[in-house]
C-alpha cells in the first residue's frame, strides 16, 4: 500500500511499514542520525533524527516514526537545528578523545555531526577521562569508553548480527555505562572477537585493536575473503603497501557490515615472512632422480605452476595405475570456492578414480 | 585451543532452587534477584552469572537489570551480611524539614558502627519528613538528635487520616481509620464489593458507560479519562488482557497511594476487580514500589482473604467471571511509575520506557492488551458503581468528576492529606484545608503538582487547580503542593528536585540522561553564588529541549518546574551568577 506524505514541502510516497526515516532516505532526504543502523532494531534513544510533524507535539524522533498518509514532516527547522546542537553538545560532555587516531582519518559518525551542528562544549567545561584507555584485555577490540555515546549499537549489533549478547547496557541515569557480560572482560562475557561491535560504532568507542595508531590508509582494495567458501567480503585499507586493517563494506552482497574473527582481523598473513608466495618441490621430484628424505634432494626449491602441476598430476597417475584410485585420498580446503570444491570432487571421482574425499570445514 | 579466561564452574545449588521455585521464567529475575539480595544483603557477580546461565539471558542483561534497580546491590564478592541498613531519605521535602544523610550517617553510626548507611531518592513518607527506612521498616519524622529513638522503634507509625478536615469530601477516605485494613470483615461491614457485586450485575458494556459518564480521569498525574481507557482495552482483540494497578508512586511529594493501601486495600482490589470484568481480563498485577514493603504485605493479605471469601479467584461471587491478582514489587527506580516502563519492569527487564505507539492498551504486559490505572483511579471505581456516575460526576463543579486527595506539605500549619472536590486554589488549599502559612512564615513559592510540577509564586494564589489548570502555569499533577515560606530559596527548591531526575532518569535517551544532570551542575553553582553569565539561558535552553526531544514523560516534563520558577524568580536566579 503506497502512502503519501510531505517531506519538507517536497511530496514523497513511501509504503506502509516504513518509517519517516526510512521514507526520506529512500528520496536522498538526509536526518542525521546516531542510534539508528538500517541493519539495527530501531531504539530512538539518541534523539539526533527529531523532527517537527504538523499537529504532533513536540519533536519526534523520525527513526521510529511509521510514515502514515498525509504527515507533514520538516526535518530540518531552527528549532530542530537547536535541538541537535544542544543534544550533541550535551553528548560532548561525555566524550573524551584522547587524541590517537584510529579510524583511517576519516571522520566517524558523531564526529560528523558534532562538526555539522557546530556543537561545542559550554565555556569552561573540559571533560575528564572516566575509564581506562584500552579498557579491555581482548586482543582484536579497542575499547575506550571515554567516547562512548551509549547508542547502544554494539549491544544491538552484537544481539542482532553476531547473537552472541555480550555488550549490555549496566547502571542509569548519567551513570549509564556499557558493560561486558556481567561487567566482566569481553572474552570471559563469550565474545568471539568478530568485531561487528566495533564496526557499528559510531564514534570509535569500540574500534580494531591491531589498527590504533597505524594512520590513514592511501588506498582501499575491496576483495574477498580467502579463509572460507562463504566469500565473504571487505574492505582492505592499504599503507605503503600494507594493510593496516580491515573494514567492513557495507555493499558487501553476501555478508553485508558482518565478518569474522579471521576475515577482520587474521591478515597478518598477507605480510608474514613466512608466506609460501609460489610452488615449491623437494629438489629429487624436480631432477627425476630417487627419493631421498635427506640432504640436498630433499631441500624444497622454489618453482612455477606448470612444473609443479605436472609433477603432482604424474605422480597421481602413477599412484591410481600402480596401486588403484582407492589408495588416493583428497581433502579440500575451506579457501577454496563453492566451485572449486565442486571441481575436486570431479576430479577425485571421475580421474583419480577414489571416494575418498573429504573437506576440512567437516572435521 | 583453550582460553584461561573462561573457567567452568558449576552454579550454585542454592541458586539452582530459587530459579525452580520461580518456575525458570525468564520473567521472574528480578523477583529472583530481589530474594537473593535480601538472603544474602547484597549480590556477587557470580550469582549474576548463575542466574544468567540458568535462565539462559546474556549476563549482561541480568547485570543490566542488576544495576538498575537502586535497591539491588552488586558487589565484587560476597560480603559478611549481619549489619542492618538505613536508607534515608534526601528527597524536597525532608531536605526542607532539615534531613541529611551525612548528619543521620553520623547519628546512627555512633551506635552501630557496622551498619549500613545509604542515601536515597524520595521514599514516599513525605508526610513523615524527615524519612528513613531502616530495613524494611519506614520511620519517621527522624533528625540527627532523634536517631536513637527510631532505633529503638519509636516514630515508625503512620500517621491517622481518620478525622476528616472541615470543607472535606470523603469518598476514598471515607473508611480511613474507621475500618481494620487488615480485615475483610471489617471492610465489608462498610459496604466492601458491593460495587462490584452492582457490577456483575450489569454488561461490561454499562460498567464502561458508567465510568464514562462518571468523568473520572485517571489519578496518575496525566488524567486521561478512564472510561475511555477501558474502552480502548475492551475493544482490543487479542487475549487475554491484563489489568495493572500502578502503585509505583515514587515522585517527590506523593504519598497518597500509600495511605490508600495502608487504610482500605480491598477498595483498590474491588475497582480492579470492576476494570477486569468491564475490559475482558482475568489476571491483574499491582506493581508496587520495592520500598513499601508494609503495603505490599497488606495487600497480599487483603488478595488472600479476598480470594478465600470467593471476592477475588475463580467464579467471583457465584457469577463466571474470574479474576486473580498478583503483587509484583518493584526494587527502586521512579521510571518504572511511567507505564510502559513499568510493563518493562513487570516483564523483567531494566524499567527503559517503550517507543509509544502502539499503547499498552492494544500491546502492554507481554504485548497484550493491558489496562494501566493509578491505585487511586481504581479507589474510586467501587463508588461510583454503587453510588452512580452522576453522584460522583457532581461532587465536583468541575469538568474533571468525582474527588482528589491532595497532599499539602511545608510551611502550613496543617500539613497532610485530604479529599476534596477539583477547582480548589492554592489559597483555598492553603487557608481553608492547611490552616495558613506558619506563624512567622510568608509565602515564597510553592511546588505544585509533584516534583514534575510547576513552581509558582503568589500572582497564582487565585488560579482555580484542575487538569486544565497547568495552561495557566498551575499543575495539578498527582495532587500535591509544598508552600515554602521566604526562606527557602527556589533555586536550591530546583536544585534538589533536578538531583532527582538526575539520578532518576533512565538513562535511556541523550536529552534527559545529560541535560538533568547538566542542568543540576548548573543548579549546583547558581544555588551557591558561583553561576557564570549565559547559565540562565543554557538552563533554559535545556529545559527546552528536554521537553520538545526527550524519549518519555519523564524527560519531558522536567522544563515544568525549570520554566514556571525561571519565569516567576528570575531575579534570584539571577543573583546567582558571580558579578
Ligand atoms: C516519569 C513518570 C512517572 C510516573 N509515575 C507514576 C506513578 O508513580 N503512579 C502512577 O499511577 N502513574 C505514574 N505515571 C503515569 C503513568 O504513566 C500512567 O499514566 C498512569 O499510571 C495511568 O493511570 P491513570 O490513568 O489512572 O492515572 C508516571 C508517568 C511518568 C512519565
Ligand atoms: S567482537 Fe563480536 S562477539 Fe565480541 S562483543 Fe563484539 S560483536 Fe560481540
Ligand atoms: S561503544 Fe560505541 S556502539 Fe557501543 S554504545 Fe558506545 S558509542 Fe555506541
Ligand atoms: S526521558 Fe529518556 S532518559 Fe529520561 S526517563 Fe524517559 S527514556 Fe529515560
Ligand atoms: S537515530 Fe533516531 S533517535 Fe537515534
Amino acid at each position: 500500500m503506497p502512502v503519501h506524505l510531505t517531506i519538507n514541502d517536497k511530496p514523497v510516497q513511501a509504503h506502509e511499514g516504513q518509517t519517516v526515516l526510512e521514507a526520506a532516505c529512500a528520496h536522498g532526504i538526509v536526518i542525521p542520525t546516531l542510534c539508528y543502523h538500517k541493519d539495527l532494531s530501531p531504539v530512538g534513544s539518541c534523539r539526533l533524527c527529531i523532527v517537527e510533524v504538523d499537529k504532533l507535539r513536540g519533536q519526534v524522533a523520525a527513526c521510529n516514526l511509521p510514515v502514515a498518509e498525509g504527515l507533514v514532516v520538516h526535518t530540518e527547522t531552527p528549532a530542530l537545528v537547536q535541538s541537535r546542537r544542544t543534544v550533541l553538545s550535551l553528548l560532548l560532555q561525555n566524550y573524551t578523545d584522547a587524541g590517537y587516531t584510529s579510524h583511517d582519518g576519516h571522520t566517524t559518525e558523531f564526529e560528523h555531526w558534532v562538526r555539522y551542528y557546530e556543537a561545542r562544549l559550554p565555556d569552561g567545561t573540559s571533560p575528564a577521562p572516566r575509564y581506562p584507555l584500552d579498557g579491555d584485555p581482548n586482543p582484536f577490540i579497542w575499547v575506550d569508553l571515554n567516547k562512548c555515546i551509549l547508542c547502544t549499537r554494539c549491544v544491538r549489533a552484537c544481539e542482532e548480527v553476531q547473537g552472541r549478547f555480550v555488550w549490555g547496557v549496566g547502571e542509569r541515569g548519567s551513570y549509564t555505562r556499557i558493560i561486558a557480560g556481567a561487567d566482566t572482560a569481553m572474552l570471559e562475557a563469550r565474545c568471539e572477537s568478530c568485531g561487528a561491535c566495533a564496526a557499528y560504532c559510531p564514534t570509535g568507542a569500540l574500534d580494531h585493536k591491531l589498527s590504533i595508531r597505524q594512520g590513514e590508509a592511501d588506498r582501499k582494495v575491496t576483495t574477498t575473503c580467502t579463509y572460507c567458501g562463504v566469500g565473504c567480503q571487505f574492505d582492505l585499507n592499504v599503507k605503503n603497501g600494507k594493510v593496516i586493517r580491515v573494514t567492513s563494506n557495507p555493499n558487501a552482497p553476501v555478508n553485508g557490515m558482518h565478518l569474522c574473527v579471521k576475515g577482520r582481523y587474521g591478515y597478518d598473513f598477507i605480510h608474514h615472512p613466512d608466506r609460501l608466495t609460489g610452488p615449491r618441490v623437494r629438489r629429487y621430484l624436480l631432477e627425476e632422480g630417487e627419493k631421498v628424505l635427506h640432504g640436498p634432494a630433499w631441500d624444497w626449491v622454489e618453482t612455477d605452476w606448470n612444473t609443479a602441476l605436472d609433477i603432482t598430476a604424474r605422480k597421481l597417475a602413477a599412484t591410481r595405475d600402480h596401486y588403484g584410485g582407492s589408495s588416493i585420498g583428497v581433502l579440500t580446503s575451506a579457501k577454496c570456492l563453492n566451485e572449486e570444491n565442486y571441481l575436486m570432487n570431479k576430479l577425485a571421482r571421475q580421474v583419480l578414480g577414489t571416494h575418498n574425499i573429504d573437506h576440512c570445514a567437516r572435521l | 585451543m583453550t582460553n584461561s579466561k573462561i573457567k567452568f564452574k558449576p552454579v550454585s545449588p542454592q541458586i539452582e532452587a530459587l530459579v525452580r521455585e520461580h518456575g525458570s521464567q525468564p520473567q521472574a529475575v528480578l523477583e529472583m534477584l530481589v530474594e537473593l539480595q535480601t538472603q544474602h544483603g547484597i549480590l556477587t557477580r557470580e550469582m549474576l552469572d548463575d542466574v544468567a546461565r540458568l535462565l539462559e539471558l546474556p549476563a549482561a542483561r541480568v547485570y543490566g537489570i542488576a544495576s538498575f534497580y537502586s535497591m539491588l546491590e552488586v558487589a565484587e564478592t560476597a560480603q559478611s551480611f549481619a549489619m542492618s541498613k538505613i536508607r534515608v531519605c534526601d528527597g524536597p521535602v525532608c531536605w526542607l524539614c532539615g534531613g541529611d544523610v551525612t548528619s543521620i550517617g553520623d547519628a546512627v553510626r555512633a551506635e552501630h558502627p557496622d551498619w549500613k548507611v545509604e542515601r536515597t531518592s524520595c521514599l514516599g513518607l513525605c508526610d513523615r519528613a524527615p524519612a528513613v527506612l531502616v530495613d524494611n521498616e519506614q520511620a519517621g519524622p527522624v533528625l540527627a538528635e532523634k536517631v536513637s529513638a527510631i532505633l529503638a522503634g519509636e516514630n515508625v507509625k503512620s500517621i491517622d487520616y481518620s478525622l476528616p478536615r472541615p470543607g472535606e469530601v470523603r469518598v476514598t477516605l471515607a473508611h480511613a481509620g474507621k475500618v481494620d485494613p487488615d480485615s475483610l470483615e471489617s471492610a465489608l461491614s462498610v459496604g466492601a464489593y458491593q460495587g462490584l457485586q452492582a457490577a456483575l450485575k450489569r454488561t461490561y458494556e454499562e460498567v464502561i458507560s458508567e465510568v464514562e459518564n462518571s468523568n473520572l480521569n485517571g489519578r496518575g498525574g496525566a488524567g486521561f479519562p478512564a472510561g475511555r481507557k477501558w474502552r480502548f482495552v475492551a475493544a482490543a482483540a487479542r487475549t487475554p488482557k491484563f489489568v495493572v494497578c500502578n502503585a509505583d508512586e515514587s515522585e517527590p511529594l506523593i504519598f497518597k497511594d500509600r495511605v490508600l493501601i495502608d487504610t482500605n486495600p480491598h477498595q483498590i482490589l474491588e475497582g480492579m476487580a470492576i476494570a477486569a470484568y468491564a475490559v475482558g481480563a482475568s489476571s491483574g498485577y499491582i506493581y508496587i514500589r520495592g520500598e513499601y514493603v508494609s503495603q505490599a504485605q497488606r495487600l497480599e493479605r487483603a488478595i488472600e482473604q479476598a480470594e478465600r471469601s470467593g471476592w477475588l479467584g475463580e467464579n467471583i461471587a457465584g457469577s463466571s467471571f474470574s479474576f486473580q491478582v498478583h503483587i509484583h514489587r518493584g526494587a527502586g527506580a521512579y521510571i518504572c511509575g511511567e507505564e510502559t516502563a513499568l510493563l518493562e519492569s513487570l516483564e523483567g527487564k531494566r524499567g527503559e520506557p517503550r517507543v509509544r505507539p502502539p499503547y499498552p492498551p492494544t500491546s502492554g504486559y507481554r504485548n497484550l492488551p493491558t489496562l494501566v490505572n493509578n491505585v487511586e483511579s481504581f479507589a474510586a471505581v467501587p463508588h461510583i458503581l454503587q453510588r452512580g456516575a452522576n453522584w460522583y460526576k457532581n461532587l465536583s463543579d468541575n469538568s474533571a468528576g468525582g474527588t482528589k486527595l491532595y497532599m499539602l506539605l511545608g510551611h502550613v500549619n496543617r500539613p497532610g492529606l485530604f479529599e476534596a472536590p477539583f477547582g480548589l486554589t492554592l489559597r483555598q488549599i492553603i487557608n481553608d484545608f492547611g490552616g495558613g502559612l506558619r506563624p512567622g512564615s510568608k509565602f515564597h513559592f510553592a511546588l505544585c503538582g509533584g516534583a514534575a510540577g510547576t513552581i509558582v509564586d503568589e500572582s497564582l494564589l487565585d488560579t482555580p487547580i484542575d487538569y486544565a489548570s497547568a495552561g495557566k502555569g498551575i499543575s495539578l499533577g498527582a495532587g500535591a503542593f509544598l508552600v515554602c515560606d521566604e526562606r527557602v530559596s527556589p533555586v536550591a527548591m530546583l536544585r534538589e528536585l533536578m538531583h532527582f531526575f538526575a539520578v532518576e532518569s533512565c538513562g535511556k535517551c541523550t536529552p534527559c540522561r545529560e541535560g538533568t544532570r547538566r542542568a543540576y551542575d548548573l543548579l549546583v553553582c547558581l544555588a551557591e553564588g558561583g553561576g557564570r553569565p549565559g547559565d540562565l539561558e543554557e538552563l533554559a535552553r535545556l529545559a527546552s529541549v528536554m521537553q520538545a526531544a526527550s524519549f518519555c514523560g519523564l524527560g519531558q516534563s522536567v522544563h515544568l518546574p525549570v520554566t514556571s520558577a525561571l519565569r516567576h524568580f528570575e531575579n534570584e536566579f539571577a543573583a546567582g551568577i558571580r558579578s
